[in-house]
């Protein structure tokens, strides 16, 4: 099976400021396109018109953090399947063995590099296609 | 002395009798030989009186013959000589005059008699011729008759002095008789005596002889017994020690001069408070001569033993007096109790330990029924001591854990002898507490074991504070890096001119001001690694791991750092099976610490060198450098928090201080050393030891691992 490109991104993350860096590394870099939102809420709003490739969540969130909105996007057809990867500043012991069991790609820590972010999360996805392969055979 | 003296009383007794015997032998031998001579004259004295009597009796017959037959001539001449007999008869008394026998009167009386009755016989022979020549001359009858008459009458008189010397014979006779029969008694009780004396010196003699065989068979025994006593005196354990009753040491046998370390002729004559504590002297004379006791000092605990070097022991010691030759003597048993004092201050402090612990303490049986808890026990759980005891522990249980938890628990018990962990228990009043809870077996000589004994301690208030310290980590974790996210990533995205061209000075400060938020996102890093690692709220996950290969990573990790640096990371050739139990990450997270340290205190074009090498018991992982070295005046502050030696030097300031006292947490909860050393200008070698995993340390781990409770954040101790 080739691998399917990645263009679409949903980021859900609750301060504006990384929201606006990341969304400017993300398209002026990586040329991908962004959906950034505030809120649980309002990513639901939008996921069924842009249906993303990727998820990209912050885990510390007000109301609905990124597990609980990673499980509701779960259930919504257009992004039952889509790949996430988590964004955190929560790095306590176990943290990222636990996230990888609700089934995300990777954890990416909080401060990263907005320089290298297109490329780390681009390598994540290849890096997820071919295991996806590998086990497909 | 005093059995001398005795003797010899004794001696002077037997000495005086046996003399006075003799001299009362020889008296009496004395007397017999006496009374023998006496007896011997006497019967001289007797046969010569007897002489003296046919003599005698013919003196008054010449008067009465002639009387009869004139016949004057005659008779005068029988006369003459029987007077010549008796005169030789009596003189052959005169022999015996000195006699001892009273004879003067007899002398006296037999002389007068005699005289008178010769004077008597010889006038009757003169009137008898008278007579003859009357009737010659025819003259008348009656002058024939007067004349007659005359010799008739001196006849009767004569015939009386002749009586008189008879009776006096006679008196004789009976007197010698009685002497003699007097000196036969007196001779046969002589020799009674004598028999009975002879028959007192044979009896004596048996006597003797059968008492000398009896001392000489009793004085053997004394020996043997004496020898007896000797061995034993000198070979009992324990110290005897006689003192006189002016409190000086009399003897000191071979355990005593162990004990006290005196030979015992430099002890012996010097007072016996030589050898006891000081402050203890005047309470021992006190009590050594009350009259009451016999015995003293039964109460071990009151005296200290005094050596010669004046070291002290605990002694017991009891004391009895007794008499020998009837002089008192103070005899001391003592024995050294310093092992048994300090067996029992031991228990003590150890049963003040047990009383006195915050810690509960609850000791099983091996069939794990409850046989003693402390104090801390009841303070924890609410049980007492009488409510515990005979239950099982499972009275604690309160449900929060599953039985594989339990069994597990049993197994690592039962295999390792012990486990610890953390265990939530119910309490007497229903609430749940969490304890960490330490089980350990106790065992007998053959291995069996005896005894469970659990330690606990109530850590409500310690998780509590742990988790407010948690919540405070990831609050400061997450609140600081959330804005640093926004300032890093704004400077990133500026100076990667993704917002535009900058000038070249901008493009200075920008660069400026991201390098100094990168250092800050590493401090706050740092710092939140210290205080998990100190709080050993990180967990570390044991496993064996290859020091080579894991130094290996290290420089394949941190190659590229060191380029920037124009410095060379090299191993040197290393031992293969080096292994080591560790937390993979954190040995790594040490070695790229000590490495970056290394790269960026050397020269440019420099190698740093890192190797493992083989000590006694341990790996030593050494990373060496020829920087400049570490300054004198800086060394002890190596490991001290964000000490940096080139503080004032920020050419390369991208270091946050901490490094080495993370390497030195990590290190230490690994149960290993960490360590340096530094030749100014040469070498600077930095290093760290770790213990050669054992086996047997391998399986106690996986035991552990496989003991633990579900809970992940399961410390490892030590």
């Amino acid at each position: 099976m080739p691998e399917p490109t990645l263009n679409r991104i949903l980021y859900v993350e609750d301060d504006a400021d990384i929201r606006t860096i990341v969304t400017m590394s993300l398209e002026k870099l990586g040329k991908f396109r962004v959906a950034a939102c505030d809120s649980c809420a309002e990513a639901l709003a939008l996921v069924d018109d842009f249906r993303p490739d990727l998820l990209l969540l912050d885990v510390m969130m007000p109301d609905v953090d990124g597990p609980a909105t990673l499980q509701v996007l779960r259930e919504r057809v257009s992004t039952a399947s889509a790949p996430a990867i988590f964004v955190t500043a929560k790095v306590q012991t176990g943290d990222i063995e636990r996230y990888r069991k609700l089934g995300v790609l990777d954890v990416i820590i909080k401060p990263f590099d907005p320089m290298v972010l297109p490329g780390q999360i681009e390598r994540i996805w290849q890096q997820h296609w071919s295991g996806a392969n590998d086990y497909g055979g | 002395m005093n059995i001398r003296k005795r003797h010899s009383i004794e001696y002077l007794a037997a000495w005086l009798l046996i003399l006075a015997f003799s001299v009362w032998t020889v008296n009496l031998l004395l007397n017999i030989q006496d009374d023998w001579a006496q007896s011997n004259e006497i019967t001289r004295i007797d046969q010569a009186v007897h002489r003296l009597v046919n003599p005698w009796r013919n003196l008054n017959r010449p008067g009465n013959d002639v009387l009869e037959n004139y016949e004057v001539d005659g008779q005068s001449r029988a006369l003459e000589r029987y007077l010549a007999e008796y005169s030789e008869a009596r003189a052959g008394l005169e022999a015996h005059r000195a006699t001892k026998m009273p004879m003067a009167d007899f002398y006296d009386g037999m002389d007068e008699a005699a005289a008178m009755a010769a004077a008597l016989a010889s006038r009757v022979l003169q009137l008898a011729a008278e007579r003859e020549a009357l009737r010659l001359s025819g003259a008348g009858s009656d002058s024939i008759r007067r004349v007659e008459t005359e010799a008739a009458t001196t006849m009767a008189r004569m015939d009386q002095a002749f009586q008189v010397g008879l009776d006096l014979i006679v008196g004789m006779d009976e007197r010698l008789d009685q002497r003699l029969l007097d000196l036969d008694a007196s001779r046969r009780a002589g020799i009674g005596s004598l028999y009975v004396i002879v028959l007192v010196a044979l009896l004596s003699s048996v006597l003797s002889l059968v008492l000398l065989r009896r001392t000489v068979t009793q004085g053997e025994a004394l020996r043997a017994g004496a020898e007896r006593i000797n061995a034993i005196v000198n070979n009992v354990v324990d110290a005897i020690i006689t003192v006189d009753d002016a409190g000086k040491v009399e003897s000191f046998n071979r355990t005593a001069e162990r004990m006290f370390g005196y030979d015992a002729d430099r002890i012996v004559g010097r007072p016996f408070t030589d050898l006891i504590d000081a402050d203890r002297g005047e309470r021992y004379n006190e009590e050594r001569f009350q009259p009451e006791s016999t015995a003293f000092g039964l109460d071990e605990s009151e005296y200290l033993g005094r050596r010669r070097d004046g070291s002290n022991f605990y002694m017991e010691l009891a004391a009895t007096w007794i008499k020998v030759d009837g002089r008192p003597l103070l005899v001391h048993i003592v024995r050294d109790v310093t092992e048994r004092k300090q067996a029992e201050e031991r228990l003590r402090l150890a049963a003040s330990v047990f009383e006195n612990t915050t810690e509960g303490i609850l000791i099983t049986d091996s069939d794990g029924i409850i046989q003693s808890t402390n104090p801390a026990f009841t303070a924890i759980t609410g049980f007492t001591a009488d409510e515990a005891l005979g239950e099982n522990p499972r009275i604690l249980q309160s449900g929060m854990q599953s039985a594989d938890f339990y069994e597990a628990m049993w197994e690592s018990v039962t295999q390792t002898g012990h486990w610890q962990g953390e265990v939530n228990n119910r309490r007497k009043n229903g609430e749940i507490y969490p304890q960490w809870l330490n089980i350990n077996t106790i065992k007998d000589a053959r291995g069996k074991v005896t005894n469970y004994v659990g330690v606990t301690f109530d850590i409500s208030e310690l998780k509590a504070s742990e988790r407010i310290k948690d919540e405070f980590i990831a609050t400061v974790s997450h609140e600081l890096r959330t804005p640093l996210t926004s300032i890093h990533g704004s400077l990133s995205l500026l100076g990667g001119e993704v917002a535009g061209d900058l000038s070249e000075e901008s493009a200075k400060l920008v660069r400026i001001a991201q390098e100094n938020s990168q250092r800050l996102v590493r401090l706050i890093d740092d710092i939140l690694s210290v205080a998990k690692i100190e709080s050993e709220k990180m967990p570390f996950h044991l496993q064996p791991v290859a020091l080579e290969e894991l130094i290996a990573r290290a420089i394949e990790a941190n190659q590229d750092f060191a380029k920037q640096y124009g410095v060379r990371l090299q191993a040197e050739a290393g031992v293969h099976e080096a292994r080591v139990l560790a937390d993979k990450d954190r040995l790594m997270q040490v070695l790229t610490n000590l490495m970056s340290n290394a790269v960026k205190h050397s020269p440019r074009g420099g190698v740093v060198r890192i190797g493992v090498q083989r000590q006694a018991g341990y790996w030593r992982v050494c990373v060496v450098d020829n920087g400049p070295g570490i300054p004198e005046s800086f060394r002890d502050n190596v490991f001290s928090k964000f000490a940096q030696a080139d503080g004032t030097d920020r050419r390369r300031g991208s270091g946050t201080g901490l490094g080495l006292s993370i390497c030195q947490a990590i290190i230490d909860r690994l149960g290993g050393r960490i360590g340096f050393e530094s030749e100014s200008g040469i070498r600077t070698s930095f290093h760290f030891d770790l213990p050669v995993m054992q086996r047997q340390g391998m399986s106690n781990v996986t035991a552990t691992q496989s003991s633990e409770p579900l809970d992940s954040t399961m410390r490892v101790e030590r």
